[in-house]
């Protein structure tokens, strides 16, 4: 250890960077990928520049590399992994196979006023057994099965793309709250507070009076932006959490001594280190926001009818799980079994970067 | 520590301020008045309710007496249910919302950390996997499906428990919505707590405590669990200002006179001071249990300083 | 690892699929009943009524929905009551009632045992109270357009004033600066110039009741008065439209119109007499509306106009009293011992419970938590299973649906498009899916108004809208109509958030897209702002709207439509169709005056506005033991009528019939 520089003043861990030595830097004879996972033996100047000009070749290929080699070793996690990946493509390609097949569409309503109602799975309107509708149809005489696999593709869509905003925006926000703290933190938090206690109907109300008039496109736009808009609240306080406990660890004050720069102490040591229930309070931000969805499409944001997602199919079910319990069962099922699955692959992921796992 | 929280109480009131004149302009933005019906109304009584509740003066002299009144702390009549008073209503559903609250998230947490610590302390046993598992189920079932099951099972199939309404506290018409509400509370609780406490079992510090011989149940407490819960207590702030302003589902499916309800119709009725006088309420809500968030914190773990 | 944790999640999948399953069943297997839910009569005479959202005030002048209206119905009463089957005007307060030959004026002739809750006789003074009060700008009520027919009451209500010479002291009257062109705008509105008939002037004096001849009487058959906006800038608007006017306004001054002005009379204590600026048949079934009930002179010039309904200070005249009022949980109503025929009024309490969850509300229904619910609360995929339960009410309702055009909007300008557009919507199945509600081409409701020579609109043909649009020129080379020249990017179906429209929207793209290949997206606002972009005229060509009449009669469908920037937000406007319902309305004799209101309709049918969906019907489910209610087109409950029959052999089995005098069961 450079003894010289844990005398650092502590001032400059605001971001101001320590003396750096002339010369070149000592090449550090190491696992590449251990200035990421065990932070605390990154303290030389030299280390971090060197992991720095390593970033886009060796190291950044090696850390994923490593993860990834780790997470199929994982077998709930692989489990996870191939039950979301044939969910995503069924869903991409199922309504097309279908109707390719059985010529069912998301929004066919049967001509003959016979045909427009509930039917159970696997029945032909005269009882007999029939593959025509494999989970029913709804009220309309729609096939289920069709809108379930197209109900899907927004869902995730919505679930997956929400929660990588939030956790972007949440981890570098929380992270930089919590680990410069002090005015900084209290502004940041303030602002938080402020967003947490507006009331978000009529925000979404009124950005809909603003762009509602757009294109599908800018409508699906327009939804991400009204999840993501409060989506990331919690995760940052979650990190800041977690970053202020970090922040003054051992290995953090040693970064800090040999004068490695706020932004990379931030990324590169401590929210590797938070990423634990980052990533779980991730994965239970997939149904909240799925769920979200369904009520913000009750404001007219969001897919319109007869489009649906599993949310909207969910709440639908519920109201006539007594009578035709299939319109709740099958959307349900697909939804919780995929949640399942996305929650295996989080904990695999989550073991697989978590640094102090690999020990195990 | 004293001043800081004195600092957080004192910058209160202006961010009160400030969510209040921001949401103040965002219901000015918003389309359609709180008189504005499938009926169109005739210009002329549209002009007869504007002049009578002072739409029809200037916006800075709106703004004011707004302001005025919130200053006061006296919110005035709400504009779509003629008669009643923010404060009153706000008085009224308050310990509905609150009881509800406050009921589900002390048993989510009950269970949540007990379930959360038992499953991480073992790791990848039959139990760790069947608490997972339950907390998983709690978490894909959303309330909306979770409540009326209940009701079909346990109200209208066993005639156990009242199907909805309001029976005071405390009675048998909790049941079911407390348990409604703290089943995804609970799910959340138990698996930040697992992750928590997996983090900090691999800590040095509790190495130590081991190394020292302290017993399992010591370690556990006094020290894993303190660090473990950092998670959970992030969570709990936004998470009981949310529960205690209301929870609309929750109380939709069970009809329950709380803020909520309350609080969604006033959004879509567009009665301006019902909605500013339940923002203001949220606001300082907010603020308080982060504050207490942050004072916990500190008392959790004694290297957070402020 | 794998399997073990794979077994616990297989295991709960299980479980959640069985426990939904198993839920299921178990009430489908006690559908086989032959009511829905728990029938046991609550002891005590107590009903508890499912009413609606929330009530906006307790005040019935002042709340508009029908939620209010049937708490209303406990707590007030009027000259008149709804007939709990047909809805047609009852004696109330008022025993009997006249009209004069052209019904342009009503006498109600008061009973003398009607008392306020707190012991208060209920005189013609209240009524001319209560009418003031209802048209006074200071309260600012949104049902006062409801009254405008009484004479001045708009001018009141607006604001407005006489216009005076000073040197003569004579009062200008509407008939001076009536413009040559009758086409403008106000020429359609009562209070306005044009509106001037000449009946107006003709004065019968009644020789069996000399006393009836009053000079406000006299006053009102004067030439009609000039009423002119109350501020200038309102003037300069008039003006503009009528350059008579200024003339007219040269030197003389301007009398506000009092409330003393309005056309009620209060001509002895128990004679109570409106003067209608002309003549209009069907105001009669307008009395019995919550607008027009009694309240309470003193309790509100004490408490003020909104704090007088508070639990402490509230004096109602219905035949029942407020006993607690507790937001967004119940309301408790309980028989008023002061009410006139309080010997007849069976029910002891009343609890009406706000709630808005279809759901929740069947749940309670079903729990036997309540007794009856309001109406269209069956939700429509499970009408299979309840309709056939001897429980389950629906009948007709005067109520409809409709899409309307945006006809300001390329390419719903023009009439043919709009033609093509409601040919190629086949209403009858519809109808069938929407399982109780009638189809409808027309635009008022089918089978509400006896009598009633109503005219068809065009029918169902998908060929013919083809040929339409292809005449529109949406047509390829060889003359066919061809769905891509469509512009379709310029059509959408805007509909307010409901499950029942979603539902409805769905089914109609369905068959656009069927019969003319034109897929038309869809697209739900919240209500607020649906609302806004309807009356702003924002919408791309197509909105969704409902209307539930005011009165039985046509003409509160037909009115729609008979103003310039009126309620129908379709921007279709036609002078020739308003002259045509104001003609109608001079007519004395009903029959014919139906006969012109449907030459009316079918007049504004041809223009096609809009595109008619269906009568609605009423839809909601009351146990078997509650008598006295019945599914009426309005599903307004005169509650004095109702009661609970503990003889399980004097129950409801199925609907009541609506017409014979005794309740008997039908079907």
């Amino acid at each position: 250890m450079n003894e010289e520089r844990s005398a650092t003043d502590r001032a400059q861990t605001t971001g101001q960077p320590a003396l750096t030595p002339l010369g070149t830097p000592p090449e550090a004879p190491r696992d590449p990928d251990i200035i990421h996972t065990s932070p605390e033996l990154a303290v030389g100047e030299g280390d971090v520049r060197s992991a720095e000009m390593r970033d886009d070749t060796i190291v950044g290929t090696s850390l994923w590399k490593d993860a990834w080699r780790r997470l199929l070793k994982n077998k709930l996690a692989v489990f996870g992994l191939v039950v979301v990946a044939i969910i995503i493509v069924v869903s991409l390609v199922g309504p097309y196979i279908i109707k390719a097949t059985t010529g069912y569409t998301y929004d066919f309503i049967p001509p003959d006023s016979k045909l427009v109602k509930s039917f159970p799975p696997f029945q032909a309107p005269d009882g007999s057994f029939s593959g025509a509708h494999p989970m029913g149809t709804d009220n309309a005489g729609r096939d289920i099965l069709a809108r379930v696999l197209l109900g899907g593709r927004i869902s995730l869509m919505v679930g997956i793309i929400s929660t990588i905003v939030s956790l972007l925006i949440g981890i570098s926000y929380g992270a930089t709250s919590g680990y410069l703290g002090g005015k900084v933190d209290d502004v940041m938090m303030r602002i938080v507070d402020v967003l947490y206690s507006l009331p978000y109907m009529m925000i979404v109300i009124v950005l809909l009076a603003f762009f509602g008039n757009r294109s599908p496109l800018g409508q699906l736009f327009l939804l991400f932006a009204a999840l993501g808009a409060v989506s990331w609240l919690t995760m940052a306080r979650i990190v800041r959490g977690q970053v202020m406990s970090l922040k003054n660890q051992e290995f953090v004050q040693a970064a800090r001594a040999t004068g490695v720069t706020t932004p990379k102490i931030i990324f590169r040591h401590l929210v590797p280190n938070a990423l634990g229930p980052v990533i779980v309070y991730a994965t239970l931000t997939v149904p909240s926001v799925m769920l979200q969805e369904a009520f913000l499409s009750f404001l007219g944001l969001g897919v319109q009818a007869p489009l649906a997602s599993w949310g909207s199919l969910a709440s639908e079910g519920i109201q006539n799980i007594a009578i035709f319990p299939w319109q709740l069962i099958f959307p349900g099922v697909t939804m919780a079994l995929t949640l399942f699955s996305l929650n295996f692959l989080g904990d695999g992921l989550r073991d697989a970067l978590d640094p102090q796992m690999r020990k195990f | 520590m004293f001043k800081f929280v004195l600092r957080r109480l004192i910058i209160t009131l202006p961010m009160v301020v400030i969510v209040v004149s921001l949401t103040w302009g965002l219901i000015r933005l918003a389309p359609g008045n709180f008189y504005s019906g499938e009926k169109k109304i005739p210009a002329a009584i549209e002009k007869n309710i504007r002049e009578k509740y002072g739409l029809d003066k200037p916006w800075y002299v709106q703004y004011g007496r707004m302001m005025g009144s919130v200053l006061r702390g006296d919110f005035g009549n709400s504009l779509r249910y003629q008669g009643q008073s923010v404060n009153q209503i706000l008085l009224m559903t308050l310990p509905v919302s609150a009881t509800l609250g406050l009921f589900s998230y002390l048993i989510a947490l009950l269970v949540g950390i007990l379930a959360g610590t038992l499953a991480a302390l073992k790791q990848n046993s039959r139990l760790d996997y069947a608490s997972m598992a339950l907390a998983m189920l709690g978490l894909s079932i959303p309330n909306f499906v979770l409540g009326p099951l209940l009701v079909l099972v346990l109200s209208l199939s066993l005639y156990w428990l009242p199907p909805a309404r309001w029976g005071g506290f405390p009675s048998w018409n909790l049941v079911l919505p407390v348990l409604t509400l703290s089943g995804v509370y609970m799910a959340y609780i138990a698996r930040l707590t697992r992750s928590g406490m997996l983090e900090v079992l691999r800590a040095d510090y509790i190495r130590t405590a081991r190394a020292k011989g302290l017993s399992e149940r010591a370690v556990v407490f006094r020290h894993a669990l303190r660090g473990g819960l950092l998670p959970v207590v992030s969570f709990t702030g936004p998470a009981l200002a949310f529960l205690i302003s209301g929870t609309v589902v929750v109380e939709r499916i069970f009809a329950l006179p709380g803020l909520g309800n309350y609080f969604i119709n006033a959004n879509l009725n567009r009665d301006e001071p019902l909605i500013i006088g339940i923002v203001a309420f949220i606001s300082i809500a907010i603020l308080l249990f982060n504050l207490l968030v942050d004072v916990a914190y500190a008392y959790i773990d004694p290297r957070i300083r402020y | 690892m794998f399997s073990l944790r794979a077994k616990s999640v297989c295991l709960c999948a299980i479980l959640l699929a069985l426990a939904v399953y198993s839920a299921g069943c178990a009430t489908q297997a006690s559908k086989k009943a032959e009511f829905f839910g728990k029938v046991e009569p609550p002891p005590g005479q107590v009903l508890r009524y499912i009413s609606g959202s929330e009530p906006e005030s307790l005040d019935p002048q002042v709340g508009t929905g029908q939620p209010e209206a049937r708490i209303y119905m406990a707590f007030f009463e009027g000259l008149v009551e709804y007939d709990p089957k047909t809805m047609e005007p009852i004696p109330a307060i008022a025993e009997t009632w006249d009209t004069n030959k052209d019904s342009s004026e009503f006498i109600f002739h008061l009973r003398k045992n009607a008392r306020f809750s707190n012991g208060d006789p209920i005189t013609a003074q209240d009524f001319v109270y209560t009418f003031r009060r209802g048209l006074a700008p200071a309260l600012a009520a949104r049902n006062g357009y409801l009254a405008y027919e009484i004479k001045y009451a708009q001018g009141y209500n607006e604001g407005g004033s006489f216009v005076r010479d000073t040197k003569t002291g004579k009062f200008v009257t509407a008939a001076e600066v009536e413009p040559e062109a009758e086409s403008k705008g106000q020429s359609v509105e009562p209070a306005m110039p044009a509106n001037a008939s000449p009946h107006a002037a003709e004065l019968a004096v009644d020789k069996e009741n000399p006393s009836y001849d009053t000079d406000f009487h006299h006053f009102m058959h004067e030439p009609v008065r000039l009423v002119v906006a109350g501020d200038e800038k309102g003037r300069e608007k008039e003006f503009k439209a009528n350059p008579k006017l200024r003339a007219a306004l040269e030197n003389k001054e301007l009398v506000p119109v009092k409330a003393e002005d309005i056309g009620v009379e209060a001509i002895d204590d128990y004679t109570f007499r409106l003067s209608l600026t002309q003549p209009a048949p069907y105001f009669i079934g307008l009395m019995p509306h919550q607008f027009f009930r009694a309240v309470p002179r003193k309790a509100i010039e004490q408490w003020g106009d909104t704090a007088w309904t508070l639990p402490e200070h509230i004096v109602t005249s219905g035949p029942f009293k407020l006993k607690a009022w507790k937001p967004y949980n119940e309301i408790v109503a309980v028989k008023d011992p002061m009410y006139w025929d309080a010997a007849n009024v069976r029910l002891n309490q009343i609890s009406f419970y706000p709630l808005e969850e279809t759901t929740t509300m069947m749940n309670l229904y079903k729990a036997g938590e309540v007794d009856a619910v309001f109406n269209h609360n069956v939700p429509v995929g499970w009408l299979d299973q309840i309709r056939p339960l001897k429980d389950y009410m629906d009948a007709p309702e005067v109520a409809i649906e409709y899409y309307q055009f945006n006809t300001t909007r390329p390419p719903f300008t023009d009439k043919r498009v709009r033609k093509a557009f409601n040919m190629a919507v086949d209403k009858k199945a519809l109808a069938e899916y929407r399982k109780i509600v009638k189809p409808l081409t027309a635009f008022t409701p089918e089978g509400i108004f006896p009598g009633y020579p109503q005219p068809k609109g065009d029918d169902f043909n998908p060929e013919k809208a083809k040929q339409l649009l292809a005449e529109a020129g949406f047509k390829d080379a060889s003359g066919k109509f061809d769905p891509k020249k469509f512009p379709i990017n310029e059509v959408e179906l805007t509909y307010n958030t409901a499950e029942s429209n979603r539902q409805v929207a769905e089914f109609v793209q369905a068959q656009w897209k069927q019969n003319l290949g034109l897929t038309v997206s869809l697209k739900n606002m919240e209500f607020k702002t649906f609302l806004q972009s309807r009356a702003k005229l924002e919408y791309k060509g197509l909105g969704r709207a409902g209307w539930v009449g005011d009165y039985m009669d046509p003409y509160t469908f037909l009115a729609l439509f008979s103003t310039v920037g009126g309620d129908n937000g379709t921007g279709w406007y036609d002078p020739k169709y308003a002259n045509m319902l104001k003609e109608a309305n001079r007519q004395s004799d009903p029959q014919k005056r139906y006969e012109l209101l449907a030459k009316a309709e079918a007049y504004m049918l041809d223009a096609q506005p809009v595109i008619p969906l269906m009568t609605n019907a009423t839809n909601w489910v009351k146990k078997p033991y509650v008598k006295g209610m019945y599914p009426n087109p309005g599903t307004l409950h005169a509650w004095k009528f109702v009661y609970i029959e503990d003889d399980r052999a004097k129950w409801d089995y199925g609907v009541p019939k609506l017409t014979s005098d005794k309740p008997t069961t039908a079907e």
